[in-house]
Parts: C-alpha cells; sequence; structure tokens
C-alpha cells in the first residue's frame, strides 16, 4: 500500500507539487492521470526516493520513503521514466543484476528470473544482448528487472509510452495480473482510455495539485457528464489531452 | 539499510563483464602496455645506433695539407679523415656532409709563427643529429690545442700550471645504476601512465556512461546505498588498472631485455627484487587513479564529455616524469604520500639500488587508498543530486 501525504516539491517558483494527498491499495490499480507537466514523474521520483520532496510524508507498506529509503525501495518495483539499458548485457543477465542489488540471490533468483521470462514472453530474447532490441522488448527487460524481486508494490511511469499495439496490451494484460496477485500498482499516464480502461481509482493532477479522485464511476458522478474525458477536461480545466 | 558486500559484489560483477565485453575497454587495457615497451626498444636502439655513429664517424677536412700535426692527431684518436667538399657551406648545407673541418691556407704560417691559428668547423646547428659527431670534432681540436699549449710553455721553461689556474677536478657520486634509473625516467612514467589508461574507459563507463544511456536512475532506485554502488564500480576500474599495470611492467622487462644497455654504458638490473618493488610502489596507485576518474567522469553526461576531461588529467602523472627528466628528482620525503609524485620517486629509488624503507611504500600506498576511497565518498555524494540523476 502506497501513502502519500502533503506532499511537495518546488522548482524555484514552480511548484511542480503542490499539497497532494492520496492512497494507493493493494489488489488495485491506481492511476495518476494528468496532462504532461502536471507532476506525475516528479510524484513518482520522490516516491521511488531519488528525489527530496520539500514537505509532506510518504509510506510505502509503513516504510518512510523520507527516513529509510532503502526499506521502501525493497518493496516496490518502479519502471521508470529513464529505461536505459546495459547493451552489452543480455536480457537475463539485467535482470540477475537487479535481482542482486535487491538481494535475491542464487537458485530463487534464477527460478524467479524464469518465471518473469515467460510472464514477459521474453525467452526468444533472454539470452540475447540488448543492443538493437526494438522499443517494446526493451520495456520489457526494464519491466523485468523492476518486478525481479516480486516487490508488492509497482510504479510504472508512463508505462505504454512508445510501445505499440501489441505490445500495449501485453503490458495492460501484465498490469491485471498484478492486480489479481495483490499487488498495489500505481501508474501515470496520460492517455484517458488507458486510465479508464484499467483503473480502480483515477487521481486527477493538474498543474501540481489534486483535481479529483476517485473511482471511475465516482468522477463522472461528481462532473455530471457521462463521459470520462469531459468530466477530466471539466476536472483539470484544460482541453487538450493527447489521444 | 547497511552497507552490503554482496551487493558492491554485484555491481562490481557486472561492471567486469560489461568491461570484458566492451571493446574499447578491453583495447585500452591490452593496448598501452605494449606501445610503451615498443617506444623503449626503439628509442634505446636509436640512441645506440647513434653513439655508434659518433664513434666512428669520417671528418671531412679541407686543407688538410696545412696542418699534419692536427690530422696526425686526428687519426691517432681512431677517427678517419676524408677529403672535404669544393664549398664546405654549401655542402653542409644541402646536407651532403654533417660538418666539415676547414684549415685555411694561412695556418702553417699562424702555427710556425706561435701565433694562434684558426680552423673553421662547419654545421648546421639546428640539426641534432651530428651534435654528437660535431662535439667529438670539437673536443679533438681543442685537446690537440691544449696539448700543444702545454708543449709550447715548457718549451720556453714555464709549467703548464702557470696558464691553468683553476683546474675543475669533477667528482661525481651518483652510482652508475642511479645514473642509469635517470636515464631510464620514462620506465615509471609508462608504469605510472598505465593507471591511469587502462582503468579510464571502465570507469568512464561506469559513470558518465551510465547516464548517457539513461540506467542511472533504474540503477539507483535498488535499495543499495550510493556508496555500495560506487565502490563497486570503483573497484572494477581498480582492477582493470592493475591488469594494465602488471602487463606493462612484464612488457617493460621483457622490452629492457631486447635492448643494448650494456653499449650505452647503462648497468641496469630489473630481477625479482626490483619487480617486487615497483609492484608494492606502483599498484596502489590504480586505488588513486580510478578513484579520480570515477570522480570527475561522474560530472560528464556523456561519453565523449568524460573522456574529454580525463585525457586532459592524464598530464597530471606525467608532470612529475617531465620535470624529473629535465632536473633531477631528489626523493623528499614530503613527495612521497603524494599520488603520482610518489610512485615517480621510490620507483626511481628502487630502479637505482637506492634502500626503500618500508615506510616510504606503507606511506605511498595508504595516501592513494585513502584518497581514492575520499573520490568514491565524494561521488556517492554526487550521485544524490538530483541533477545528476536526472539531467541528461
Amino acid at each position: 500500500m502506497i501513502q502519500i501525504e502533503g506532499l511537495r516539491k518546488h522548482f524555484g517558483e514552480v511548484k511542480a507539487v503542490d499539497d497532494i494527498d492520496f492512497t494507493a491499495a493493494d489488489g488495485a490499480v491506481t492511476g495518476l492521470l494528468g496532462p504532461n507537466g502536471a507532476g506525475k514523474t516528479t510524484t513518482l521520483r520522490m516516491l521511488y526516493g531519488l528525489m527530496q520532496p520539500d514537505g509532506g510524508r510518504m509510506l510505502i507498506d509503513g516504510a518512510d520513503v523520507g527516513i529509510d529509503p532503502q526499506a521502501a525501495q525493497a518493496r516496490m518495483g518502479v519502471l521508470p521514466d529513464s529505461r536505459g539499458l546495459y547493451p552489452r548485457l543480455t536480457a537475463r543477465e539485467h535482470l540477475r543484476y537487479f535481482g542482486r542489488l535487491q538481494g535475491v540471490e542464487g537458485a530463487q533468483l534464477e527460478t524467479r528470473i524464469g518465471e518473469l521470462l515467460d510472464l514477459l514472453d521474453m525467452d526468444s530474447i533472454a539470452d540475447r544482448r540488448t543492443e538493437g532490441f526494438s522499443q517494446g522488448e526493451r520495456v520489457k527487460v526494464a519491466l523485468g528487472r523492476a518486478l525481479v524481486h516480486n516487490p508488492a508494490n509497482v510504479l510504472l511511469d508512463e508505462p505504454t509510452n512508445g510501445l505499440d499495439v501489441m505490445s500495449t496490451r501485453a503490458m495492460r494484460g501484465l498490469i491485471r495480473r498484478m492486480r489479481q496477485e495483490g499487488k498495489c500498482v500505481l501508474f501515470s499516464s496520460h492517455i484517458m482510455q488507458e486510465v479508464s480502461a484499467l483503473c480502480d481509482t483515477i487521481v486527477i493532477i493538474a498543474a501540481g495539485r489534486i483535481a479529483a479522485q476517485g473511482t471511475p464511476d465516482q468522477l463522472r458522478q461528481q462532473t455530471g457528464r457521462d463521459n470520462l474525458e469531459d468530466a477530466f477536461v471539466a476536472l483539470t480545466g484544460i482541453d487538450e489531452v493527447a489521444p | 539499510m547497511k552497507l552490503q558486500s554482496s551487493q558492491i559484489l554485484a555491481v562490481f560483477r557486472k561492471e567486469v563483464l560489461d568491461g570484458v565485453r566492451d571493446r574499447r575497454s578491453v583495447m585500452s587495457a591490452l593496448l598501452f602496455p605494449f606501445l610503451g615497451p615498443m617506444m623503449i626498444v626503439f628509442m634505446f636502439n636509436t640512441i645506440a645506433e647513434r653513439q655508434r655513429e659518433s664513434a666512428n664517424i669520417d671528418i671531412p677536412v679541407v686543407g688538410a695539407a696545412y696542418a699534419p700535426g692536427l690530422i696526425d692527431w686526428i687519426e691517432r684518436s681512431g677517427t678517419s679523415v676524408i677529403e672535404g667538399p669544393a664549398d664546405p657551406q654549401e655542402a653542409v648545407r644541402s646536407r651532403e656532409h654533417d660538418f666539415v673541418l676547414v684549415i685555411p691556407a694561412d695556418f702553417a704560417e699562424d702555427f710556425a709563427q706561435g701565433r694562434t691559428a684558426e680552423v673553421e668547423l662547419v654545421h648546421d646547428g639546428s640539426r641534432k643529429d651530428p651534435a654528437a659527431a660535431v662535439r667529438k670534432v670539437r673536443t679533438l681540436v681543442s685537446s690537440y690545442s691544449k696539448m700543444l699549449g702545454n708543449l709550447r710553455l715548457i718549451a720556453r721553461g714555464v709549467s703548464p700550471q702557470v696558464s691553468h689556474p683553476v683546474d675543475i677536478d669533477e667528482v661525481d657520486v651518483a652510482s652508475a645504476r642511479k645514473k642509469a634509473a635517470h636515464f631510464l625516467t620514462f620506465i615509471p612514467m609508462f608504469v605510472i601512465l598505465a593507471a591511469f589508461v587502462t582503468g579510464m574507459n571502465i570507469a568512464v563507463d561506469a559513470t558518465a556512461g551510465e547516464r548517457e544511456r539513461l540506467s542511472l536512475e533504474p540503477l539507483l532506485i535498488n535499495p543499495v546505498p550510493r556508496s555500495g554502488i560506487v565502490l563497486g564500480k570503483w573497484l572494477a576500474a581498480v582492477l582493470f588498472s592493475s591488469i594494465g599495470i602488471l602487463l606493462t611492467l612484464a612488457s617493460v622487462v621483457l622490452a629492457l631485455q631486447r635492448v643494448p644497455l650494456q653499449e650505452l654504458g647503462v648497468q641496469l638490473k630489473v630481477g625479482a627484487p626490483e619487480i617486487a618493488g615497483i609492484l608494492a610502489a606502483i599498484l596502489p596507485l590504480a586505488l588513486f587513479a580510478s578513484g579520480l576518474q570515477v570522480l570527475i567522469a561522474s560530472f560528464a553526461r556523456s561519453f565523449k564529455e568524460a573522456q574529454t576531461y580525463l585525457s586532459l588529467l592524464i598530464f597530471l602523472p606525467m608532470a612529475p616524469s617531465i620535470v624529473s627528466s629535465i632536473y633531477s628528482l631528489d626523493s623528499q620525503p614530503w613527495m612521497v604520500p603524494i599520488p603520482a609524485l610518489g610512485q615517480q620517486v621510490v620507483l626511481v629509488d628502487v630502479l637505482s639500488g637506492e634502500p626503500v624503507g618500508l615506510l616510504s611504500f606503507i606511506s605511498a600506498g595508504l595516501s592513494s587508498l585513502i584518497l581514492g576511497l575520499g573520490c568514491v565518498w565524494l561521488t556517492a555524494r554526487l550521485f544524490k543530486r538530483e541533477k545528476i540523476v536526472f539531467g541528461h
């Protein structure tokens, strides 16, 4: 479970994240929806402990990111904005490296790697060096190394960015599967359809503040619109949402 | 969570695997060690060749008939005289001859009258190659002049000492091995350079490379203290650097066996104790060299940018060698803990056969370790900066 209270981050005069509160529950998919520049990536970066907040508190299954970031990091798997791979390592070696960094070792690690390669349908590319991988294959490797320690909380920053239709479908399947396994999935997106198709809870942010949050039905009721996209526009006051 | 050795090991193993597969890293670790010794063989053979040339020179002389005594003196010193060209200056300019000794027609007359007789030595001062031969001719003529002057004074009943109120008697206390070591200052330079060159690629790849590839952010999300990650990367660079040092030293020793050292009057003994001493002095330098490179490369956003910084850094370890080839660099206690400089003075002492105290090895090694760890600590702090983690 991820709990965020009063989170703030300023870059000079710009209030990138301005007093955000929300909770992402276990066994549920929470979508962080907002236009580009709304503060989604900044929020996630603070959550996974690489950016220092100016205020507020973040708990990952009770572990305070500000006090013990490594305990919090051990409880989450992250697909960050940067998905750089090591071109001279194979897909399997990527998973092994991150597994060891997460403290998984030996036979347990190799078993887990095997499961993930199956789950992500990566068997055919498992022992190829990642140099020359397609965008979809690269994202699979990045996802695999994020999930190698079987984290209870999964953070995905714009997971379908740059993916083709097939890869996008696979990604959605994976997110649903993780929800079934009881994981807490938090992902950010600027794509309305994606969020509405997947999420149990939607948190809409605009200009660093939460414009609204709730289930898709609650949001439709709240705004009095049948269409979630219209609701989004009404809530953020922004007409331009990428399709 | 505290620092775990298994995590440092994980980073180390990955960086070594990555480095071994990187052609650039492997090439720089393998090529450099053979480049230096090839230069040693070339340099020594050239110097020896030149010495041989200046030993058996033919001196072109114009007007040999005017000074039979001088010619006789020259020939008795084991140098042969050949007929000089018609136009000495043109011959030297066109490099037909390196130099020409010209004896003017009035030489015999001046000589007979007891006046100072003049000879001309035509040469091109801007050329380096014939310098040794020109020096030899000059010495021959002036020794002839001195010998004759003494004879004349004796003939007049004056002691030759009258014309030499002061004489310099040189007492050179440098041992033959010490001279050899000064002559061989570039051996420390090559081995010291090896510490910096051979680990450089991996230090860059593990830091600026991570930033360029956008892989630093995912890496740092793992629950590993920054110091653990940097330590692993540093140790991988240290390993490459150490292998580079070992290879360089091995090939230098092999090269020295193929060089006519005795012919040059250089006595250099590189046996097991010397090699052990060199290794003890130089291997710890890898700790500092890699640490500094990891630190500096972390400021760079790209591989190329880091290489630019680090290629400037290479002048740093070369400085003591260059200075010591101009001035003789005496080992002073304060020099020993300064990386590169300390290794230089300890190495020169080891090669000269001077006794080197255990304390010198310890303080040179320890300072490299401490400064290397200092760089690791600073890099770990850098890896916390948002500008470094996200700034690409």
